[in-house]
């Protein structure tokens, strides 16, 4: 896919990698039996590389912003054949018996 | 290219006419990066081990970063991409909070109680 996606998907990899560390570093604190205050340097270093890949991933693979100006220059052309005044109504489909739904 | 249609019929009047598909292109852009980063921001709360209050300040930091973000991306100026700045900054707020709380847990008692 596109470059956002794979940045993403990398970003979601690096947590997911902190996450084991992070259960591993608790089952040692087990076995020394101390308690567990924060996650040791580390892993708090690639939950912050995590977070900015992810965010960076977030903010480019959704979509581009696309301008609602009517009179920019990408909204152009597209929308002259949109406008009321180029659709006809007098062609043959008006031949056709109205369908009218009978409710009693 | 998709359509786009007109809020006014009348090309004349003082209104403001924007194209209202791509309004919602751009709305529904803000929602996906929003609750991306809500379920992110869920899982490594869960991971750091917060508790209590710290954590829901920990939400409503990530998802300011994530207003400068999208500010950014719209290039400061929303004008052309958004009828007010109000939905830029503050949509998809609440919504992301359920999701951060969701995985909040899940993160939680996947690295902390297992």
């Amino acid at each position: 896919m596109n470059l956002g996606f794979v940045v993403g998907v990398f970003g979601v990899l690096i947590l997911s990698h902190a996450a084991y560390s992070t259960i591993q570093y608790r089952g040692l604190l087990k076995i020394m039996e101390e308690e567990f205050s924060r996650p040791p340097m580390n892993v708090i270093l690639e939950l912050i590389i995590g977070l900015a890949l992810c965010m960076w991933a977030a903010l480019t693979f959704p979509g581009k912003f696309l301008s609602i100006h009517p009179d920019s220059d990408e909204n152009r052309a597209v929308s002259l054949p949109d406008s009321s005044e180029f659709m006809i109504f007098n062609h043959r489909g008006r031949l056709f018996p109205p369908e009218i739904d009978m409710k009693f | 290219m998709g359509s786009s249609e007109k809020r006014s019929k009348d090309v004349m009047s003082d209104i403001p006419t924007f194209s209202g598909e791509n309004l919602q292109n751009n709305l529904k852009v803000i929602q996906n990066s929003r609750t991306f980063l809500s379920i992110i921001a869920g899982v490594l709360a869960g991971i750091i081990g917060f508790n209590g209050l710290t954590g829901f300040v920990f939400y409503f930091v990530v998802m300011l970063i994530t207003s400068v973000g999208l500010m950014a991306k719209a290039g400061f100026s929303a004008d052309l991409y958004f009828d007010s700045w109000n939905r830029v900054l503050f949509d998809g707020f609440l919504g992301g909070l359920m999701s951060f709380v969701l995985f909040w847990t899940f993160a939680y008692d996947l690295v902390h109680i297992f």
